[in-house]
């Protein structure tokens, strides 16, 4: 980061390489589309550029993450000007600074983990991270009380805590 | 279920990010004062990023989205190498359509200048002009924060808010174009000033809301007039 403070276009390139797909995914599943994918890539790369210094330290991967995901759900908002139902709350980037568990983890490696995850547990979990929509919704479409909803996804994202921390530490 | 358990369990939902705005406000000052649930929290975080993770790209296609276009990578990087090389002989950064705006706005300083005479234009005339310098100052001092989209930038200095578009086509016949706020907290974007580009195409504006209270700048193509809510897809959408 420190090269593309200093206007290292070539830094910026690697740094691409290495996050795009994660930016570009994240962007996808939240939006279903891929022209609006790339449009968010694009603003969230273009963003680091113009103002590096926004990320100070920590996990690069969570807080490039956080951004696209509230990017897409800025657009999601953006397709909803009109619509009544409540976004849920996007999260503060400077969140993801002091996130430096689970660093580096590869996106096949989450992907084996959630799959172990019974699917009472996983659907609401992803449901919730790409859909855009609240534990209310979520427990509407299922049918389900709220609080079940809630319970499943701290169940499951302990479990797939566990199940990833697992993995790194073997 | 105890009170607490509950509160854990929404510590989770608000980990995942799907807690509606006020309850997750009521987390976040419940974080402030209660140790374990903060630590439940520092220990989901990892988690959730994970999930995100989960969605990453591949050349396969197996978590279900396409690989990204080659095209995408070149249009980023012609960007990122134009700036780069632009900046390189000095930290002072005039992007062409800057110099451009900047230009007109100086010859139209000058030109004021020069009909600096006493008549009843005269305090309309150094109003503006002081606007134009200040406009000027702000779009090319290095102190401004930009963020850049394709096809111009939003700039902020203090509490002063721009949008700057390049090659921009004229609005069609009936139609302008129209910048939205949305203000920090708000759910639903502000109407703001309507703009057509000038010459070249390129389009300086100052956005009169303040920059401290907005989050997110957008543009659309309204009819003339402008309109109360966007009634077409922005074709700018830029996070503060």
């Amino acid at each position: 980061m420190e090269r593309i403070r200093a206007r290292d276009a070539r830094a910026f390139e690697v740094l691409y390489d290495q996050y795009h797909r994660l930016v570009y995914g994240v962007a996808f599943r939240v939006l279903s589309d891929a022209a609006s994918a790339e449009d968010v890539t694009q603003s969230v790369f273009l963003k680091i550029w113009s103002d590096p210094a926004r990320f100070r330290d920590g996990n690069f991967g969570a807080w490039i993450a956080r951004i696209a995901r509230n990017r897409a759900y800025d657009i999601l908002r953006s397709r909803a000007l009109h619509a009544q139902d409540e976004l849920p709350e996007t999260l503060p980037v400077e969140d993801a600074v002091e996130e430096t568990a689970l660093a580096n983890i590869s996106g096949e490696r989450v992907r084996l983990a959630l799959e172990q995850l019974p699917p009472e547990q996983r659907e609401p979990i992803e449901l919730g991270f790409f859909g855009g929509i609240t534990h209310e919704q979520i427990a509407r479409n299922a049918g389900l009380p709220l609080g079940t909803i809630k319970t499943r996804i701290r169940s499951g994202l302990r479990r797939l805590r566990a199940a990833l921390q697992e993995t790194v530490t073997v | 279920m105890t009170t607490h358990d509950e509160l854990l369990d929404n510590v989770a939902a608000y980990a995942l990010g799907v807690l509606p705005p006020a309850e997750a406000a009521t987390i976040e000052a419940h974080l402030q004062t209660c140790e374990q649930c903060r630590a439940e929290y520092a220990y989901l975080r990892p988690a959730v990023t994970a999930v995100a993770y989960s969605a990453e790209a591949c050349a396969d296609a197996s978590s279900g989205a396409v690989a990204t276009s080659p095209l995408l990578k070149a249009r980023i990087m012609r960007q990122v190498r134009s700036e780069a090389a632009s900046v390189r002989p000095a930290r002072l950064r005039l992007a062409p359509a800057y110099a451009i705006a900047a230009a007109c706005l100086a010859i139209a300083i000058l030109a004021g200048l020069a009909a600096f005479t006493l008549n009843l234009q005269l305090h309309r005339e150094i109003a503006q002009n002081a606007l134009a310098s200040q406009t000027i100052a702000d779009l090319t001092s290095p102190e401004s924060r930009r963020y850049t989209f394709a096809g111009g930038e939003v700039v902020t200095n203090a509490d002063r808010l721009y949008i700057t578009m390049r090659d921009l086509a004229p609005p069609p016949p009936g139609r302008i174009y129209q910048a939205w706020t949305l203000a920090k907290g708000a759910k639903r974007v502000a109407p703001s000033v309507t703009f057509a580009p000038g010459q070249g195409g390129v389009a300086v504006v100052r956005i009169p809301q303040s920059a401290a209270n907005v989050a997110a700048v957008a543009v659309s193509v309204e009819p003339a007039g402008g309109s109360q809510q966007p009634t077409t897809k922005p074709i700018a959408l830029v996070e503060i």
